[in-house]
């Protein structure tokens, strides 16, 4: 077989040109400490649209800023003292951003700590400003089909309509520790302190969906629920939106991608296996056309270290760029 | 430039054919795709209605770069007198249409496309790609405006690309 290639130019390399930069969401395992490592070597290439498992799409991103901290001291010697090299005394980073819509995954991230489900309440519940007490959650039928994606609630289908928004997770039994479906939404410390709410992770939870179809006692969901095919333990609830709060003491974790496509061809890609939140809930307000403004969330984060395999590095963020097809490196 | 010129225009318009496949003008008595480059048509004083008619206005060239970027401005001008069958009293939505398919051929990924040289491209000859892409921003659509029983757009849009060694 001819390895014959034809001989091809390159053209001067030129700095990367991007409108605009793309989010993306994998979990970090609360429990192991263990975050979702990103390889720009071999997935580096992924079409924005499908990020290869299990990161999730969180759409375009504004006012995207990375922040270094990291001091950088001079070692001295000698009488005058003279610099004779540098050392790394603190590492640290930051990044900012405002998410452009206010899904499950993006008002989580932005609001600081834990945001729970307004879950509907049962009926004369006391009023609450996370909610009241919530009515009683409906098991999932597995006898038949029951996916990531069709939830399969039986007669208790009728209670439901198309844009009903369901949360899908296990009842709570005492569990203590990290709770949630696929993400750790919230740390339990003790069952009294959640008043042993046997919907408290369904409160929690971000294993959510908004229901666009019924059919035969089975809910069809608008897309695959983050923790994937439900299991047998889980009940659904519905809720009706969410709530953050100023003072919680969670702090959310997750493993980031942010993306800048360059009209070239070329990539960058940043990618920060553990951030946390850093700041509590806030919103970045843009007027369009006064009165009106567009209402971002926003959040801050302080990017925590993992372990190079490669050379046992401590390291915050991986910064990598793909070069276009045939330019000059 | 002209090659980024060429470019954007077959870019521009087979989007807004596919948009649109019905919107078409007879120039020199053939019919094609209602969008055109004023500079490569005969000099005219009648504006072409129902058509996308392109101009090409302001330069700009950054020769920081290990290659220039040349900013070429590109003004799009449209125009409806309304149908006769409903007396003109449409010309606002065919002009609100016309925005749409303006707006969603320059608005959708990608916002970048590889640049093609079309000079020795001919009957039999397809057209050469070149080494870099060229790109443009969002459009800004100037307000409309009337003459006569006529309602007018024009669209301008900043178009971006390198300059390749050799090339003009």
């Amino acid at each position: 077989m001819s390895t014959t290639t034809t001989e091809a130019g390159v053209v001067a390399a030129v700095a990367p040109v991007s409108r605009r930069v793309r989010a993306y969401f994998a979990p970090v395992n609360r429990s192991t400490g263990v975050p979702t490592l990103f390889d720009a070597a071999q997935q580096g290439r992924f079409d924005l649209h499908a990020p290869p498992a299990p990161w999730i799409d969180l759409g375009w991103i504004s006012g995207f800023a990375r922040n270094s901290a990291t001091k950088v001291d001079a070692l001295r010697s000698g009488a005058p003292a003279m610099t004779v090299g540098q050392a790394r005394t603190e590492v640290e980073a930051t990044v900012s951003l405002e998410f452009e819509t206010w899904g499950r995954l993006q008002g989580t991230l932005a609001s600081g700590s834990q945001q729970t489900n307004l879950l509907a309440t049962e009926s004369g519940a006391t009023l609450n400003g996370s909610g009241g007490v919530a009515a009683a959650p409906i098991p999932l039928l597995f006898a038949t089909t029951t996916t990531a994606t069709t939830l399969n609630v039986g007669a208790a289908a009728t209670a439901f309509s198309v844009g009903s928004l369901v949360a899908v997770d296990v009842d709570y039994t005492g569990q203590l520790g990290y709770v949630g479906a696929g993400v750790s939404a919230a740390y339990v410390q003790s069952a009294s302190a959640i008043n042993s709410d046997v919907n408290y992770v369904r409160r929690v939870t971000l294993n959510v969906g908004v229901v666009t179809a019924i059919a035969n006692g089975i809910l069809t969901l608008s897309r695959p629920l983050i923790s994937g095919v439900p299991t047998a333990t889980m009940q659904v609830s519905q809720l009706v939106g969410f709530c953050d709060r100023e003072g919680a003491s969670f702090f959310q974790e997750w493993s980031a991608l942010f993306v800048m496509q360059g009209v070239q061809g070329d990539r960058v890609l940043i990618h920060y296996p553990r951030l946390q939140a850093m700041q509590a809930s806030s919103e970045k307000k843009e007027e369009l056309s006064f009165p009106l403004e567009k209402i971002r969330p926003a959040g801050v984060f302080r990017a925590l270290p993992v372990k190079d395999a490669n050379d046992s590095e401590n390291v915050l963020c991986f910064r990598s760029y793909l070069p276009a097809a045939l330019r000059d490196v | 430039m002209q090659n980024a010129k060429d470019t954007f225009y077959t870019t521009l318009q087979s989007r807004l054919a596919v948009l649109n496949p019905a919107r078409t003008i007879v120039v020199r008595g053939v019919t094609r795709t209602a969008t055109l480059v004023e500079e490569n048509e005969l000099p005219s004083a009648v504006v072409p209605l129902n058509a996308f008619c392109l101009q090409w206005t302001g330069l700009r060239v950054n020769r920081e770069e290990p290659m220039p970027m040349a900013t070429l401005e590109c003004s799009i001008q449209y125009a409806t007198d309304g149908t006769t069958g409903n007396g003109g009293m449409d010309r606002g939505r065919l002009l609100a249409g016309m925005d749409a398919e303006l707006a969603s051929a320059l608005g959708a990924e990608p916002q970048t496309v590889e640049k093609m040289n079309y000079s020795p491209a001919g009957t039999g000859v397809a057209a050469t790609a070149m080494g870099t892409n060229i790109f443009w921003a969002d459009p800004v659509f100037n307000a409309a405006t009337t003459v006569g029983e006529r309602l007018q757009r024009t669209a301008t849009v900043q178009v971006l690309a390198y300059q390749e060694a050799g090339e003009l």
